[in-house]
């Protein structure tokens, strides 16, 4: 695994919020068809390092390549075109919009000739790509016209990943995908996660449950107060190392 | 996106139909409602006064109807992307003001009226623009929430209004213009018309396009829009000059209809506004609201104020009138969301 290119990089990355160092000299690195765990107690950067990969936040030094290219994102919106996809903790989705609308979010396909050009969608054509697309993700699919306020919660994380999935072309950052969710529906969310590494995507896994973790990673890098103290194969690790290093108790690699 | 060269097409599933589902499913429909209340009122206020079933008071409530429906339309998106736009009543008489004396200059210089009245459409339809476009600057840039961007420029815009007329209406316009409120197609004149099919473009676009699509999304959830790629700041922009251009629009209908540029008028509209997109089933929060419910809430409004005048109940009325609209509307929503959830 570890021989394939590296697909996206971040290196000596630093973010503070006046006072509060959130991330101090972060590097991390994610090959194709690598699943990297991103582990950390609450307030050890995890968000702050996921808003800086995903262009939500500039970082205030460091750097960050995509395929050996130099890159900076002003925005999601950068980072959305250059093919990474994140799916952030609980606040993906719009409530009010159907579920099409949802994963065309911001990718509209507009109709056809002038209609198109005067901005009018292609609701149908959206409603049923994204039908096939959620399908081809291998989640339970709810109907393409629902809006995704009256979903349950673990459709509403299928819609989301489903989302993340289907568009991503290099990089996705997922953010806690297996909060809130049953036994079986979190399995699920781990097939994605192979199904996604299986298409030569680099995945990062953000997430408390650290048996998810260990399942399905082939690397497990530990942020512990805006630094990263372990970088280290999964096979290193049991559950209980991994918690000792997260907490500080292991501090030795 | 990836695309798999052997994808069939898939129907997207809907309910199944299901005729006693439908039936309630019509009634659970808000603009359904709203039509039946509409209805109600105008049997109700012609059994009254037989006198309000005639060409003439729908034309005369068409009349009303245009300025309130052009800035509830302005509001339906300022609402459904989570904002709210108290300063459209007074760009209505700011713009009406400007305009008016852009048209008195124009008559001056001996030009056609026809020429003075399109002049008068660009002057007021700019300053609406000019106003849209403080309220986005204070919003994007000056960081105040929307309810204290337009209290800041409904006071400013009022107030400038007042302060270039000195408070008295601006006359000396084309003389002919106050004659275009007269109807020809039915109930409906040429301004009339003009709102007419401005409506059903807006709603086509509030419903149907890209832009409807983004206003929705921001006013659902603006994080997921923000995430998603949407320019918040510069869509946020658009809506809110959309809403200062219906607004002059709607001050240049009203001169039309007064044959003055009055700085008071316009006063106060901006609740109509409110009130029409609410009582169309908007909700205050974002993400939700429909065209048509907006259409119908503001012709009941003006129903309402005819219909009193015309039974003869002081016009005063109208405000309690209105306010349990307003209440029932909401009561209305709030009540059905709880049920879903129960």
């Amino acid at each position: 695994m570890s021989e394939s290119r590296i697909l996206y990089e971040i290196r000596n990355a630093s973010k503070n919020y006046g006072s509060v160092v959130a991330l101090d000299g972060a590097s991390l690195t994610v090959r194709a068809g690598e699943v990297i765990g991103l582990v950390g107690d609450n307030g050890a950067g995890k968000s702050t390092l996921v808003k800086v990969l995903s262009g939500a936040h500039q970082p205030d030094s460091g750097e960050i390549f995509l395929d050996g290219e130099l890159r900076r994102w002003k925005s999601p919106h950068d980072a959305l075109e250059a093919g990474i996809e994140t799916l952030y903790q609980d606040s993906g989705l719009a409530p009010h919009l159907s579920v099409s609308s949802n994963v065309f979010l911001g990718r509209e396909v507009m109709r056809p000739g002038i209609l198109g050009k005067l901005g009018f969608l292609a609701q149908k054509t959206m409603d049923v790509q994204a039908h096939a697309d959620l399908e081809r993700v291998g989640i339970a699919v709810p109907a393409s016209n629902r809006p995704v306020a009256q979903l349950s919660g673990g459709q509403r994380q299928a819609v989301a990943i489903g989302r993340a999935v289907a568009w991503a072309r290099k990089v996705i950052i997922l953010d806690e995908p297996t909060n809130h969710l049953g036994a079986r529906q979190a399995g699920e969310v781990l097939e994605v996660i192979k199904a996604a590494k299986a298409k030569g995507l680099g995945v990062i896994f953000i997430s408390h449950t650290l048996p998810h973790v260990l399942a399905v990673t082939d690397r497990v890098v530990v942020l512990r107060l805006g630094k990263i103290v372990r970088d280290a194969p999964t096979s290193e690790f049991t559950v209980d190392s991994l918690l000792g290093t997260i907490t500080g108790l292991i501090t030795s690699p | 996106m990836t695309t798999t060269t052997d994808r069939h097409p898939v129907a997207a599933p809907t309910s199944q139909a299901n005729p006693a589902r439908t039936l309630r499913a019509v009634f659970a429909n808000q603009q359904v409602i709203l039509l039946l209340v509409l209805v109600g009122m105008i049997v109700v206020f012609s059994v009254l006064n037989p006198v309000f079933f005639s060409v003439d008071v729908f034309a005369n409530i068409l009349l009303d109807w245009g300025p309130v429906i052009l800035i509830a339309i302005a509001q339906t998106f300022v609402i459904v992307s989570g904002g709210i736009d108290l300063s459209v009543g007074a760009t209505i008489a700011l713009s009406g003001v400007v305009a008016a004396f852009a048209m008195q200059g124009a008559v001056t210089a001996k030009m056609s009226d026809t020429g003075a009245i399109l002049i008068g459409v660009a002057v007021a339809a700019v300053t609406g623009v000019a106003v849209g476009f403080a309220n986005a600057f204070l919003i994007n840039t000056a960081k105040l929430v929307p309810f204290i961007a337009t209290l800041a420029t409904l006071g400013a815009a009022g107030g400038l209004a007042i302060v270039l007329t000195g408070g008295a209406p601006v006359g000396g316009g084309p003389a002919s213009a106050i004659a275009l409120s007269v109807p020809w197609l039915g109930p409906l004149s040429t301004p009339g018309i003009v709102v007419v099919v401005i409506t059903i473009i807006a709603g086509l676009y509030l419903h149907k396009s890209r832009f409807g699509r983004y206003t929705y999304a921001i006013g659902s959830n603006p994080f997921a829009a923000l995430a998603a790629g949407i320019n918040v700041k510069r869509h946020l922009t658009k809506v809110y000059v959309l809403s200062g251009l219906l607004s002059g629009l709607a001050g240049m209908f009203l001169y039309i209809r007064l044959g003055s540029g009055a700085p008071t008028s316009g006063v106060g509209n901006e609740l109509d506004a409110i009130a029409a997109v609410v009582i169309g089933g908007a909700s205050l929060m974002g993400g939700v609201g429909r065209m048509t419910g907006t259409v119908i809430g503001a012709l009941i409004l003006t129903t309402v104020t005819s219909g009193l005048i015309i039974i003869g109940v002081e016009p005063n009325w109208k405000k309690v009138v209105v306010a349990i609209l307003i209440a029932a509307a909401v009561s209305l929503q709030a009540v059905r969301k709880s049920a879903r959830k129960a």
